[in-house]
């Protein structure tokens, strides 16, 4: 039985994989977009929408539906938190720094998740019940569609914000030219703080989707952050097309790698594909506007 | 005999024509000024020359070399040096530290024997020093040779940019504006001091707009517009060349 | 109305400043600060004193704080070959836990497995990293800023998953036991007060290597290719080749320390090994402050004090860990040291200026 016959099946497990990464990468695109700053932090938005929504229920006693809108509306204020608390008294720093303080950050978020909801995994009920639909030989969990629909409702909106909106304009233009917006008289400070919560938003909805179908624990965050990045750089960086387009593509590459490789390596995978992309393409696949060709 | 050759050098970006067919000779020994509007296309061609961009078309020599394809660092140890028009003083380092890697090609030794300090190392740091301090004083800057890089003033930091490139011995010396922002005074000092290295027999590619100053020094003048030559010639011929007056009044379009 | 000044406080003003004064002057004898002008002379006399503290230290702390610090000489070697990387180089790195792996892994395969005395392990050790460095680094090492941070960090993670996966070789996750003491020509390296000379001997042999090279030509290389790659390419610095140099060096260093720390803990397993050392090596830089040789290794002392410190809260640790990062970033971007004289005059007269302002009520 040759590796191929896997591969249908495969594919439908990295269509879903590669919506999930899609969102986690639209939320780092949504930053970028504002003020060029990676925010490391970005999957434990993500985990900490699944594991405050399992809190609610659990804890609160809330139905599903209001827990979901809870958790997403605290990982929001979480996420404006962390620009007022880390980010905005860094806003001179270098790179470096920056860098070093998301990825503090990170450590706070994830652990203190850790300490307040405990360390086990949390699952959610998913959204539509738990038999998976039939098409052909492939199965595929229902949850998956409501992930898949999702990322292209979000990507529908932020598409909307950021080109017709002059919020969206005015986001874009404290990154690409800082002291250009301030003397048009744009809020820098401010655009990056709503980007934080945009994109904690974002995080929280992809949390609150996944967990039905994968478990989430304090530590999931990390390198679903990660893999989301490596999803924005593949696609096309800066640009939420890219992100949903690179989303898919490390989700496919990924979920087939499984048939040719032992499993053990699959996360090594999205790893390799970064240090491919980096390589040959730096701007992704679909070109990016903020990577000057010259200098990469 | 010309020391650098620019054959018909055409570079575009992305549907830009920044030059267009450009052909230039800088004759050895010789002060070569090159002016033109904005947009002309000056400092691209530096680029081109030092090796930081590809022309799409044409060929650059040096003594008789190709050098259109080589790597940067490869263009400077043959003995080219330049200096920028965004001033790239290095403020981490002292003023002499400074003109210390300058002469970076000219010292010998890699990381295991600088790291194991052996002597021969020693021997040409201090050797270096000294050669060092007798570049800052030719440069007026003899007096903060500790200093911390930053610490200067504008004008000392074009100096000091100066004195790297020179620090190399290079035979041909491109300066990319280097009396803007400066006064009156610092003018007449620099380029005094650019005579006397014409005198020591560096030959020297001067961008500039400051046209005093090209004028009273240049052997040669060339004009760019809109990445094409418009002229070539001695400064009075070009000063007084109707293109060249209509270029710098009308800009862009004419 | 300048009568109404109380002429016994002012004086008692001034006595205060002395005091502060004196005690700050000392304590700049003690610490480093990377921001005093021309300072690069070879040995200082404070060098001495750090020297003499160094071999007499032992004598006086107990033996849980000696073995802290040997771990602390430990991760000094990694952030010795780190600071030359990133705070003379300016090159970001979050994958230098690999290397260190890498030697650790390397010491425990040799001498376990190939019987090769501790010492030629060392030396395996070194050159493995070095070599694995060599290959990564001559693509990784074209990128800049956060792309290369991510490159280091995406190496990082993908050698945590193949020390994992490649069981047989490398004991997977429970890792190789039983790594002999290190030694010397019969001589043991097994308690902590001989180890705790031994790994600071070899800091100390690093530290003046790079010493010598901070004030050569490469160590203005090194400073040229941060400040502007494109001035250090017009003098003739081959930038790429200066960049995967330094980055080859840094590895080794991370190898060696790696090749002792399997010696000093006798296993090697791939929990030490991640992110988290990586981030901790590059936060001892940081504190230490770029362009400093002493400052990284003194802020790995106190960042291996701290985590220690840090476990004994257990499940409280790793949240206050992350925010006293956070905190350390933003107050100190660069470096504990740095102005430090400044900066503690400034706070303690706060208060004396404070009354004084009072003071002058007119």
């Amino acid at each position: 039985m040759t590796p191929w016959v896997h591969i249908p099946q495969l594919l439908a497990a990295g269509i879903t994989m590669g919506a999930i990464y899609a969102l986690v990468a639209l939320g780092f695109v949504i930053i970028v977009r504002a003020s060029q700053i990676i925010n490391f932090a970005q999957g434990e938005f993500v985990m900490l929408g699944g594991v405050v929504t399992f809190f609610f229920i659990k804890g609160a006693g809330l139905p599903y539906p209001l827990a979901a809108l809870a958790a997403v509306l605290v990982v929001i204020c979480i996420g404006l938190l962390l620009h007022l608390l880390v980010i905005y008294p860094l806003r001179k720093a270098s790179v470096l720094i920056l860098i070093m303080a998301t990825v503090g950050a990170s450590i706070v978020l994830s652990n203190t998740s850790a300490l307040l909801f405990g360390t086990l995994p949390k699952a959610l009920p998913p959204f539509s019940g738990d038999l998976p639909l039939e098409i052909g030989d492939i199965r595929i969990a229902p949850q998956g569609l409501w992930v898949f629909g999702a990322t292209f409702f979000l990507f529908f909106v932020l598409y909307l914000l950021s080109h017709r909106t002059l919020l969206g304009k005015a986001m874009e233009a404290s990154s690409t030219d800082p002291l250009g917006a301030d003397l048009t008289g744009i809020a820098r400070n401010f655009m990056v703080f709503l980007a934080f919560g945009v994109s904690a938003g974002v995080g929280a909805i992809a949390g609150v989707l996944v967990t039905p179908l994968f478990y989430t624990s304090y530590n999931a965050g990390t390198l679903l952050g990660f893999k989301g990045f490596i999803a924005a750089v593949v696609g096309g960086w800066g640009k939420n097309s890219g992100a949903i387009l690179g989303g898919f593509v490390l989700g496919i590459v990924e979920s087939t790698s499984i048939a040719f490789i032992p499993a053990g390596y699959k996360d090594a995978v999205a790893f390799v594909v970064l240090l491919l992309i980096l390589y040959f393409r730096p701007k992704g696949i679909l070109g990016s506007p903020y990577i000057d060709s010259r200098r990469w | 005999m010309s020391l650098l050759s620019i054959d018909t050098i055409s570079k575009n970006y992305d549907g830009v024509r920044a030059l267009n067919q450009v052909s230039l000779r800088v004759r050895e020994g010789t002060i070569k000024g090159l002016i033109g509007p904005n947009g002309a296309g000056k400092t691209t061609l530096f680029h081109l020359i030092t090796g930081v961009e590809q022309p799409t078309a044409g060929t650059i020599s040096f003594q008789g070399r190709d050098i259109t394809t080589l790597e940067p660092h490869e263009i400077a140890l043959l003995g080219v040096g330049r200096t920028f028009q965004t001033l790239q003083v290095m403020g981490t380092m002292t003023v002499v530290e400074n003109i210390l890697t300058g002469m970076h090609s000219r010292l010998k030794g890699g990381f295991l024997s600088c790291g194991l300090w052996l002597p021969w190392i020693h021997k040409g740091e201090r050797t270096a020093l000294q050669e060092a301090k007798e570049t800052l004083e030719f440069l007026g800057l003899l007096g903060r040779w500790k200093w911390n890089a930053s610490h200067l003033s504008f004008a000392q930091q074009k100096m000091l940019e100066l004195g790297r490139a020179l620090a190399m011995r290079p035979k041909l010396l491109l300066l990319d504006e280097p009396a803007a922002g400066l006064t009156p005074a610092e003018v007449t000092r620099l380029a005094e001091k650019i005579c006397r290295l014409r005198e020591q027999g560096i030959t020297i590619l001067i961008v500039e707009h400051h046209m005093g100053m090209i004028m009273d020094i240049a052997d040669e003048v060339a004009a760019l517009h809109n990445g094409e030559l418009i002229t070539e010639g001695p400064p009075d011929a070009v000063r007084n060349d109707p293109r060249v007056i209509e270029a710098y009044l009308r800009g862009r379009d004419a | 109305m300048v009568k109404e000044y109380n002429k016994g406080s002012k004086i008692e003003y001034r006595k205060r400043d002395i005091l502060y004064t004196a005690g700050l002057w000392l304590v700049s004898l003690i610490l480093p600060d990377p921001h005093l002008p021309y300072r690069r002379e070879f040995i200082k006399k404070r060098d001495f004193f750090y020297l003499g503290a160094l071999l007499l230290l032992p004598l006086i702390l107990s033996d849980r704080l000696v073995y802290l610090m040997v771990l602390a000489g430990i991760y000094a070697i990694v952030a010795l070959g780190l600071s030359l990387f990133l705070g003379y180089a300016g090159q970001i790195s979050l994958g230098h836990a690999a290397f260190f792996g890498i030697g650790a892994y390397t010491t425990a395969i040799l001498t376990t497995r190939y019987g090769v005395p501790p010492l030629g392990a060392f030396g395996a050790s070194a050159l493995a990293a070095a070599v694995c460095a060599y290959l990564i680094g001559k693509p990784i090492l074209k990128l800049k800023g956060y792309f290369l941070a991510l490159a280091t960090l995406g190496f990082g993670e993908i050698f945590l998953v193949m020390v994992r996966e490649t069981r047989s070789l490398t004991g997977g996750v429970s890792g190789i036991f039983g790594i002999p003491w290190f030694s010397v020509a019969g001589f043991v390296f097994d308690t902590s007060l001989e180890q705790y000379y031994l790994v600071w001997g070899v800091l100390i042999a690093l530290v003046l290597f790079a010493k010598n090279l901070v004030r050569s030509k490469m160590g203005r290389a090194l400073l040229a290719v941060a400040a502007s790659e494109d001035a250090a390419a017009s003098v003739g610095i081959n930038v790429a080749q200066v960049k995967v140099r330094v980055f080859v060096l840094s590895a080794a260093f991370a190898g060696l320390a790696g090749s002792l720390f399997a010696c000093v803990l006798s296993t090697a397993n791939p929990e030490g090994f991640g992110l988290g050392l990586s981030v901790l090596i590059v936060m001892m830089v940081i504190m230490g402050g770029m362009g400093n040789l002493y400052g990284p290794i003194f802020a790995a002392i106190f960042l291996t004090w701290l985590t220690d410190v840090l476990g004994g809260y257990q499940e409280y640790s790793l949240p206050i860990y992350g925010v006293i990062l956070i905190l350390l970033l933003i107050f100190f971007p660069d470096g504990v040291g740095t102005r430090l004289n400044e900066r503690l005059i400034y706070l303690i007269s706060y208060w004396g200026r404070k009354r004084r302002r009072e003071r002058v009520d007119i």
